[in-house]
């Protein structure tokens, strides 16, 4: 295992997945991966899926789209860094990418069938899973046509970060749904459209389903998983193309964690899961953490007069309590996710905002900076 | 700004980690210890509400915590059950059909069925009365979803009607927005930090809860609040003297403006009433750090101020 793991897998791997709980910092973690990338000299995309449009602030951008967008030269300047390769980023917009994967796979008459059904309106844009889905999905299609040397993806922020890995299975199973079929079967008609709700109408079990959902409900549904299960052929295969991807060699995922102990299980749960799949892990990112202060800062702030000594004195017991409760953190994480290494970046005075401070994190990141309160 | 949380129902919700569960949690607590019969309601998640109270799990079944406190942690499964349960009358029919392999697994591909399921639940138990005919719960406290998808989740009943053929499962999703978009009924705490992120999410949340949503945010709790404590000349002092304490103070102070203008964006851009939690520095976070909390936002519970 590299002492600098992050920095190995900068320079090694194509394709780079943050993963991790809401609120840990993960869009953070990847912007700065991407840009850090692309100052070392490799050209990087980071494609976020978070609605609430972190990312483009982080980068200096008002909004992020569908689309791949550059980050201007000017920006790194500011920030006094120089490019030595691109830095593009994106923010998956669920919909459109639904659509334009819809759009690929049909033909015209399949497609109206699709785009007018209600349950697809829903499918696209509410079901449970289906960020997390089209996120696989649009990571395979950009790794597949597109030659960006890495790219970063900024999963879904999950509740629990382990939805993340069931989620496609559950719109798969969705879109091939073997109750569905069981209970729909369709007698198919010598027509196109002709297909009757045979079981529909006389199981026990469709007619309690019925008066649970209303009839016309499952009368949707069964339409839309008709059209869809034409598709399923293609579904399948990009969803096993998704999978070679993950468990490729090139491939690497980075945990990001608080060190808030009470959140750690699942953060471990999430490290022995990725790793029974056959996923890399390239790190476990302890995000803004509280390091130690120097010992010697006590007798520093001793020697000061009251009032400012208990000021002082104060603030160095809230930082230290703050710190043994993370150093706890970070010991667990260190403990229960070996042999992965755990890499700590700390909490900084303000928020992480601009590039400036991207910047700041990439070098703890890669392991160039691992004090806090060295000088600079 | 003299206010008061009143609503029957009362949805949390704020950025991932900014402690949602922790103010729901001494919310709920705080209606309780006002005499208010309250229920706080966890959604499918690892169960936090009791574990901070330091009290065994609850589960999926309502289980009183201690006087006048009780908490559920509701599953669609179970939810599922109670509806199916209720709509039915018979458990074999429920076990025949709904505990079949086949079915379940085409349940859960009904979009939003989940949530409509968990909501229900809740609005049941907002709703739901004694044979007395008075109120079982004065208080539903509920632990929301994050930003994120706290819109959406709000926003399924309203989704439901609009997508769903009438039937029974629409009529049961108008049942719950009628209920969640009446501001004399239900209310929506937004909880957030003073740093940049959680305050702009914050804001964009609220002015969707108003336009989108219409579930109306009425507070907001500004969680891990810290007020200044050192003054120009200490920092001048400083400065000259030490690396290490200059940039601690320096941090404190700038979290303390940061904290200051976050009260004021709260108060002016999205005129909300605020309450300032304290940032707790203790090793451990349990039932004394909520209860701390819980103390703090006594202005919302009626307390003289």
């Amino acid at each position: 295992m590299s002492h600098f793991p992050i920095a190995t897998a900068l320079r090694d791997k194509t394709v780079l997945v943050c993963v991790g709980a809401g609120g840990v910092g993960k869009t953070t973690i990847a912007a700065s991966l991407g840009l850090r990338s692309s100052v070392d000299g490799r050209a990087a995309l980071v494609c976020t899926i978070d609605p609430a449009r972190r990312l483009a602030t982080s980068l200096g951008l008002a909004e992020l789209g569908n689309t791949e967008t550059p980050i201007a030269r000017e920006l790194f300047h500011a920030a006094g860094l120089v490019p030595r390769a691109a830095l593009s980023a994106m923010m998956l917009d669920m919909k459109a990418s639904w659509d334009h994967l819809i759009e690929r796979l049909t033909t015209p008459e399949q497609r109206a069938r699709i785009f007018s059904n209600r349950v697809y309106q829903s499918v696209s844009s509410t079901l449970a899973g289906s960020q997390e889905y089209i996120a696989m999905e649009k990571l395979r299609e950009l790794r597949l046509e597109r030659s960006y040397p890495l790219i970063v993806l900024d999963t879904p922020p999950t509740s629990h970060a382990l939805d993340f890995l069931d989620a496609p299975n559950r719109v798969l199973d969705f879109l091939d749904n073997e109750a569905a079929r069981f209970l729909l079967s369709p007698v198919a008609a010598a027509g196109k459209v002709g297909f009757r709700l045979f079981r529909l109408s006389t199981t026990r079990a469709s007619k309690v389903l019925a008066k649970f959902t209303g009839q016309r409900t499952l009368e949707e549904l069964a339409n839309f998983i008709m059209v869809m299960s034409e598709l399923n052929p293609d579904f399948r295969s990009k969803a096993e193309e998704v999978r070679a991807l993950l468990t490729n060699t090139n491939t690497a995922f980075v945990i990001v964690a608080s060190p808030n102990l009470e959140r750690l299980d699942e953060v471990v749960r999430l490290h022995t899961v990725l790793l029974q799949n056959r996923i890399a892990v390239a790190a476990v990112v302890a995000n803004r953490v509280h390091f130690p202060v120097p010992e010697t800062a006590w007798a520093e702030a001793k020697a000061f007069p009251a009032p400012l000594r208990d000021r002082l004195l104060e603030t160095l017991a809230e930082h230290a309590a703050a710190a043994r409760m993370d150093q706890r953190g970070v010991s667990y994480l260190q403990r229960l996710c070996l042999p992965t290494p755990v890499v700590e970046v700390p909490r900084f005075d303000l928020d992480v905002h601009d590039l400036t401070a991207l910047w700041k994190v990439s070098r703890y990141l890669v392991g160039e900076r691992i004090t806090e309160w060295a000088t600079e | 700004m003299s206010f008061a949380l009143a609503n029957r129902l009362v949805f949390v919700t704020g950025k991932g980690g900014v402690g949602k569960s922790s103010v729901a949690t001494a919310l709920a607590l705080g209606f309780a210890g006002r005499g208010l019969r309250t229920l706080v309601c966890e959604l499918n998640v690892q169960e936090r509400v009791s574990t901070l109270l330091e009290r065994p799990q609850a589960g999926p079944a309502v289980t009183r915590l201690e006087e006048n406190l009780w908490s559920v942690n509701i599953t669609p499964d179970e939810a599922l059950r109670e509806v199916a349960l209720m709509r039915l009358r018979v458990e074999t029919l429920y076990r025949a059909v709904f505990e079949n392999r086949l079915v379940k697994s085409f349940l859960r591909v009904i979009p939003s069925l989940q949530e409509v399921l968990m909501l229900g639940k809740v609005v049941f138990h907002a709703q739901e009365k004694e044979a007395t005919g008075s109120y079982r719960f004065d208080r539903v406290v509920v632990d929301a979803p994050a930003t994120g998808h706290a819109i959406s989740f709000l926003m399924v009943p309203q989704v439901v009607v609009d997508t769903v053929p009438p039937g029974p499962l629409a009529r049961e999703a108008k049942n719950m927005r009628d209920l969640l978009v009446d501001e004399r009924q239900t209310a929506v705490v937004l909880v957030t930090t003073p740093e940049e992120m959680p305050l702009k999410e914050t804001a964009e949340l609220c002015e969707k809860l108003r336009n989108e949503a219409r579930v109306w945010p009425r507070c907001v709790a500004l969680n891990n609040f810290i007020d200044p404590r050192f003054t120009q000349e200490d920092l001048q002092s400083l400065r000259a003297s030490s690396h290490v304490l200059s940039s601690l103070a320096q941090v404190h102070e700038a979290r303390a403006s940061q904290s200051a203008a976050a009260v004021a964006f709260l108060d002016h851009k999205l005129g909300l009433p605020v309450v300032k939690l304290p940032r707790l520095f203790t090793p451990e976070f349990g039932r004394q750090e909520v209860c701390a909390l819980s103390r703090c936002l006594g202005p919302w519970l009626g307390d003289a101020q």
